[in-house]
């Protein structure tokens, strides 16, 4: 290898001890790309031309070819040879192809050669071939054939969507490489759910020409969850929770719904549709712009869809200038400019919209999500109230307003990045940079699993798709404890309710809690116990009707005119107990007295083996928190 | 380390009656099917787990060695730098409310949280703790807090500490006057108390051990003998001595220099403040120098070793006296005595002879006075004489 005047991504010395290992995040329509932190956590990085959310799109112009948000601008004026939305298209045959595939961009059609191969044609200039053969000494040989031309001979260029993604996956990576002044080790790869394994094939190969070490293709549900597990549990939060991942990205909504449980996910139900998005914003949007602009100028302009030329440019210079408009309603809760120049003949546009217009006018978009992320909870057989933490992923989802409709149908106590206040300023719920982070972070995990053994090398395999250890066993039912009390109110369980193992938690799981246990006042022996229940946990859905505001003394009062209230719903959690599994009793030997009670600490541990057999122990710690008392144990033979 | 979930929960007593119901023998419901997602840290715990076949305990224990492992790799465990023994020291609520208006009468070590090494702390130690403070008490860090969101008094304080102490001259100026030593210089034990202390010998050197140390801190020469112990011999005695006695200190009091009045353009108002200072500077380091010699001084007085060197010399002498012959030993103390008679005899003689010399001394001076008169008038007479016989 020649050397390089300002040398070579290869570091010859490891400096850090941070592997060099980064997380892309593939969609449809824009990437991103993540590194570690020297904090142990990850960061999204921007690529040379300042961009976090770099567009998955490829321009063509003359010689030149443009990678990214630059190659976006080409839409206006090159269509025609910029390429679009390639991600979805890969491992696809040209006939499962719908016909009615983007417009804007350049055309997908069948490859001249390959049969039954997708393809974009774009035209280039072909550099000029060398004037003249040069000889040894370097001078022109005489020659009796005419100068051949030395200006760039225009071209047709076929590329399969392979190709192009090779290309655009390079680029990313020699944007990580450039930040990090060091050859990239490996690469966790996003893929949305629905991704079939031809696409998978199609995406590891595309990499792999690309010259990246793949090393896992990652669920995009499975990187937002290793962002969010990553790092301390939230405030409101246990480590076993309902996740409900909401992926609103340019081109299409995907919803799953995960029972996050220490850790360990897995999918209770998951739904992907491609008819809203981001895309489907912007054409509310455009359509709304265009109204004003008609209004403003006088002059008609016709959009989504647009009719000639000139329209279309014009709604493509919208759909740009609409980007800007979008961050800066996520951002800030005041009015977004739209300013485009010369939008048509020659006018330029500038208008505002409030947070408020904005919400109104994709408010179908926003009861579209919500309709869909009822459908899936109910088809999980649970209710939004089981939901414990949304998490939103992707660019459209980053709108305030869109939360602000979900969360009305959730508990109240549901966390959401943008109630945490971690959307803005790069922080941890960022839902543009959270799954290039969390596949980062997945990255670093699998970079430092060992090979040396037939063990490890199985360990290590676990990670691919389909593997057997992905298949485990959950419970069905929570299981807990239950303190009994004395005067219990009727109709309730009769005591203190503590679940314990929780309704879909993969076994072989273990559960270890401490709390305090009053003991009473009293003297002498003081007893602890506790019974072991399995319990149906519920929603209770109760209609009432709101408290009716008070009318003025002076209005009139017409009743028949007045509408009959509507009923509203109350939800609430509830827990039956089902069927007693064991109990626990033993006679407290480290309390200590409290305000003239008696307390102790106790700690207990439950463990569900893998076949389903239970074991409960639970024993004392005194102030140093390490068990102190006798361990009593009782077990449940599995099922 | 397997995670405990710490609940705020408190169960109630049990109910008088309750006793536990014997197991139902029932199982818990029939587990269900589901397809893991691949990813985190706790997936691989739980394919670990599968494919080495281990128990929760195991794990946690293999878990712990990996841990332990890990961090014996990286040094200091992952992801916590070194910070060089600077520590965290808790920030009184006095600290806390300084002026940095009156940053002069700040202790600048106890600002950055390094009162437990002042004078000893090495400028990478100043720069970590200044760097942790900052990371704690930067203003941006308090923007969002609620309360006064403007209140960087106690950041400027942490600068002006850091500006002091990073300046090797401004340093050592503070340092001359560390407000935390001057309590403690003024407790240097007395010749007295050495005297009456049960043990002096121990006391001496647990009272002025920590006495030197502290001083010699200020010596321009480096290393600076210490107190040592009482066995030393008599050459590293002196040396000690001989050293402190001629101390060459770097001790300065700019620091307490009365402001210049940089308000009033009167040259001569500045001149004046500044000789005053100057003269201040002077005679505090003056007393400076005679405080150290007192130091000194004292130390010498009641130093235990000297007195054994002394008797060690002694014993050394008279075991050289025994060694020419007992006899001689036996008339020693006669032998000094009769020196001493001798001794006096002799200074009486001397007296004498003095007293002698001065009388005769006396008489010749009168005598030749007596002559000079007797010449004079002699002369007088003579010129009488030969007067009338001139007229």
């Amino acid at each position: 290898m020649a050397a390089q005047p300002n040398g070579t991504a290869e570091a010859p010395i490891e400096v850090s001890s941070l592997p060099t290992v980064v997380g892309i995040n593939f969609g449809n329509s824009y990437a991103s790309i993540a590194v570690l932190s020297k904090e142990g956590g990850a960061d999204c990085i921007a690529n040379e031309d300042g961009e976090r959310q770099i567009a998955c799109a490829i321009a063509f112009h003359g010689e030149e070819m443009y990678i990214g948000n630059q190659a976006k601008q080409q839409l206006v004026k090159n269509s025609q040879n910029t390429i679009t939305g390639f991600r979805n298209l890969l491992g696809k045959k040209f006939s499962e192809i719908s016909a009615n595939a983007s417009s804007t961009s350049a055309p997908v059609i069948q490859h001249p050669e390959i049969p039954d191969e997708p393809a974009y044609k774009v035209q280039i200039l072909q550099p000029a071939p060398s004037p003249l053969p040069t000889t040894a000494t370097n001078t022109p040989a005489a020659s009796k054939t005419a100068t051949p031309r030395s200006e760039p001979v225009p071209a047709d260029r076929y590329l399969t969507v392979s190709e192009v993604t090779t290309i655009f996956l390079k680029s990313l990576i020699k944007s990580a490489e450039d930040f990090l002044g060091k050859k990239v080790q490996g690469a966790v790869i996003t893929i949305p759910t629905w991704f079939e394994q031809a696409q998978k094939d199609a995406l590891e190969k595309a990499a792999n020409d690309a010259g990246i070490t793949v090393l896992q293709l990652l669920e995009e549900a499975g990187a937002a969850t290793v962002c969010t597990t990553s790092g301390p549990v939230p405030e409101g939060l246990s480590v076993d929770r309902t996740q409900l991942i909401v992926d609103l990205g340019a081109s299409g909504l995907s919803l799953s719904l995960l029972s996050l449980r220490d850790g360990l996910a897995h999918s209770l139900a998951t739904l992907s549709d491609h008819t809203v998005g981001g895309d489907a914003i912007d054409d509310k949007l455009v359509k709304f712009f265009a109204k004003e602009f008609t209004k403003k100028t006088k002059t008609p302009l016709n959009v989504c869809p647009a009719t000639d030329a000139q329209d279309r440019r014009a709604e493509a210079k919208l759909r740009l200038a609409l980007e800007h408009t979008k961050r800066t309603i996520s951002a800030s809760p005041g009015a977004a400019t739209c300013s485009v120049e010369s939008l048509k003949d020659g006018l330029d546009f500038t208008a505002t919209i409030t947070r408020l217009r904005f919400d109104m006018e994709v408010r179908s978009i926003y009861d579209h999500v919500y309709a869909k992320v009822k459908e899936l909870v109910s088809a999980a057989g649970l209710d939004l109230y089981d939901v414990d933490e949304i998490v939103y992923v992707g660019g459209s989802a980053s709108l305030p307003g869109l939360d602000e409709s979900l969360t009305l149908g959730f508990a109240e106590s549901v966390v959401t990045p943008f109630k945490q206040g971690t959307v803005v300023g790069g922080g941890a719920g960022d839902p543009t940079t959270i799954l290039s982070r969390g596949a980062a972070l997945q990255a670093k995990i699998l970079i430092q699993l060992g090979e040396s053994t037939e063990e490890e090398r199985e360990v290590k395999a676990s990670f691919t798709h389909g593997h057997q250890y992905t298949q485990a066993k959950a419970t069905s039912k929570t299981i807990g404890l239950l303190f009994p009390e004395e005067n219990a109110g009727e109709g309730s369980l009769g005591g203190q309710w503590i679940p314990v193992v929780l309704r879909e938690t993969p076994v072989p799981a273990r559960r270890i809690v401490a709390f305090d246990v009053d003991l009473g006042e009293g003297e002498g022996e003081k007893k602890v116990g506790f019974e072991v229940w399995e319990a149906k946990e519920g929603v209770k859905i109760e209609k009432v009707k709101p408290p009716k505001v008070e009318d003025e003394e002076g209005a009139p009062e017409d009743g028949e005119e007045e509408e009959e209230e509507e009923e509203e719903e109350v939800k609430e959690k509830t827990v039956e107990k089902e069927s007693l599994l064991t109990s626990l009793s033993f006679a407290a030997q480290h309390a200590q007295q409290k305000n003239g009670r008696w307390t102790t600490r106790l700690e207990v541990t439950m463990k569900v083996g893998e076949d389903g057999a239970l074991e409960v122990s639970a024993c004392e710690v005194g102030a140093s928190a390490k068990p102190e008392g006798e361990k009593v144990v009782a077990t449940v033979p599995a099922p | 380390m397997p995670t405990i979930i710490e609940l705020p929960v408190v169960p109630q007593p049990l109910p008088a009656n309750w006793t536990a119901p014997a197991s139902s023998g029932k199982s818990i419901s029939p587990l269900v099917e589901r397809r893991l997602l691949p990813a985190g840290q706790a997936y691989l715990e739980h394919v670990r787990r599968a494919v080495h076949n281990l128990s929760f305990e195991e794990h946690d224990k293999h878990a712990e060695e990996e841990r332990k492992r890990l961090e014996a790799l990286n040094g200091n465990g992952t992801g916590i730098e070194d910070d060089l023994g600077v520590g965290d020291e808790e920030e009184t609520e006095e600290l806390l409310t300084l002026d940095p208006k009156e940053w002069k009468k700040q202790d600048h070590y106890a600002v950055l949280g390094l009162s437990h090494l002042r004078y000893k702390a090495t400028p990478e130690q100043i720069k970590i703790a200044h760097r942790k403070k900052v990371l704690k008490h930067h203003p941006d860090k308090k923007a969002g807090v609620a309360g006064d969101s403007n209140d960087d008094a106690f950041f400027k304080c942490i600068q002006k500490a850091f500006d002091v102490l990073m300046n090797p001259e401004r340093r050592r100026q503070f340092d001359s006057v560390d407000p935390y030593f001057d309590l403690i210089e003024a407790d240097v034990p007395t010749a007295s108390q050495v005297q009456k202390a049960k043990n002096p010998e121990k006391f001496f050197f647990e009272a002025f051990g920590p006495v030197f140390e502290r001083e010699a801190r200020f010596s321009r020469k480096q290393p600076v003998p210490m107190l040592g112990s009482y066995d030393d011999p008599k050459e590293v005695v002196e040396a000690f001595y001989d050293f402190w006695y001629n101390f060459d200190s770097w001790r300065s009091f700019e620091y307490l220099d009365k402001e210049v009045n940089e308000g009033s353009d009167n040259r001569d108002d500045k001149r004046y403040t500044e000789k005053k200072n100057k003269a201040e500077r002077q005679r505090r380091k003056k007393e400076d120098t005679a405080r150290l010699r007192n130091i000194v001084d004292t130390a010498l007085s009641v130093d235990p070793r000297i007195k054994r060197i002394r008797q060690e010399e002694k014993e050394a002498r008279e075991a050289k006296k025994k060694n020419k012959g007992p006899a001689n030993a036996q008339t020693a103390k006669q032998k000094a005595e009769e020196e001493k008679r001798k001794a006096e005899e002799e200074a009486k003689r001397k007296a004498e002879e003095e007293a002698a010399a001065r009388a005769e001394a006396k008489k010749a001076k009168a005598a030749a006075a007596n002559a000079a008169k007797k010449a004079r008038r002699a002369a007088r007479a003579a010129t009488e004489g030969g007067q009338p016989e001139a007229a």
